[in-house]
């Protein structure tokens, strides 16, 4: 059999950590031809991640929590594309949930569903409960001049909360800084 | 420091806003979803959410299949090798074959592939 590569192919030769394409030093990264700037997912909450699921004792090496960070990240992107691909179908401009929900059904992680709509149900219910009014849930009935004033009110408590009270805020009424115990008439 | 506010939970990533469970940056996937397409459309606010769980169900299978891979050899230490194993051996996984195996080859010389 001939070993002489085909002319087609670059002649690869390995020194050291460079690769020599054509006589071209490239560092080992150039050659996956990476143009975009590659967003991976914070390792220490990854690692956190991946520890919480096994016992205490089992170790994970680090090229082990490499690997499975860049498969993760794989797996967002796969996702990703196959979600661009059922809003396409229903004609629809933004990735909502459901797309992506049905997204993970037709690649085989059918079994993640129920738990992950679970959990954006429970989120959904956590926001709302975490408003303090709670106003947001009728969003839709406010008129903009509520929202505004809704929104006034938040920035004020915002900067209340910021002068720890210390100054007084911009506010017509002077009212006494704390609450007042009611007072108890002296009736002498 | 008074509590951050309703919707610093939100903004800090995560299903729950409390500093509980880990869950991953809401930003840095939505960054990852447009970079793995062109054409990828507009993003609702709430579709990293769905990810961020789908992300963690994911981690949970693959490093539990590893590990699975570990305790058959009788070690305590998952390696690359039993992640890129337990890769192989699932069929859901199959996207991954190439990842894990491009890595693996990083690691000893590059063969020419020739094709007879």
């Amino acid at each position: 059999m001939d070993h002489e590569p085909p002319p087609e192919t670059p002649t690869i030769c390995c020194r050291s950590n460079f690769v020599f394409i054509d006589r071209v030093a490239m560092e080992p990264m150039d050659i996956v031809g990476r143009t975009k700037e590659d967003a991976s997912l914070p390792k220490a909450t990854m690692t956190k991640i991946i520890k919480e699921m096994l016992p205490p004792d089992v170790r994970v090496a680090r090229d082990a929590q490499d690997l499975i960070i860049e498969c993760c990240v794989e797996f967002i992107n796969l996702i990703s594309s196959e979600s661009n691909e059922v809003c396409n179908k229903e004609e629809k401009r933004t990735i909502a949930p459901e797309h992506v929900l049905k997204a993970l059904q037709d690649l085989g992680f059918g079994e993640y569903v129920e738990e992950v709509y679970a959990a954006y149900e429970q989120h959904k219910l956590e926001t709302v409960d975490t408003v303090k009014t709670g106003k947001w849930s009728n969003v839709a009935e406010m008129t903009e001049e509520q929202a505004l004033a809704e929104q006034q009110r938040m920035f004020a408590e915002a900067r209340a909360r910021m002068n720890g009270g210390a100054t007084v805020p911009k506010q017509p009424d002077p009212e006494p800084q704390g609450p007042q115990p009611p007072q108890p008439s002296l009736n002498t | 420091m008074r509590h951050p506010g309703a919707y610093s939970g939100l903004l800090a990533g995560g299903l729950s806003g409390k500093t509980g469970p880990h869950s991953l940056p809401l930003a840095r996937i939505k960054k990852i979803m447009k970079n793995s397409s062109d054409e990828v459309k507009m993003i609702s606010g709430e579709a990293p959410i769905v990810f961020s769980k789908a992300c963690e169900l994911f981690i949970e299978e693959l490093t539990k299949r590893a590990w699975m891979v570990t305790l058959k050899a009788k070690r305590r230490t998952i390696h690359k090798e039993d992640v890129a194993f337990a890769v192989i051996n699932t069929d859901i996984f199959d996207f991954l074959v190439n990842l894990v195996t491009e890595n693996s080859s990083k690691s000893e010389e590059p063969q020419p592939v020739m094709k007879a």
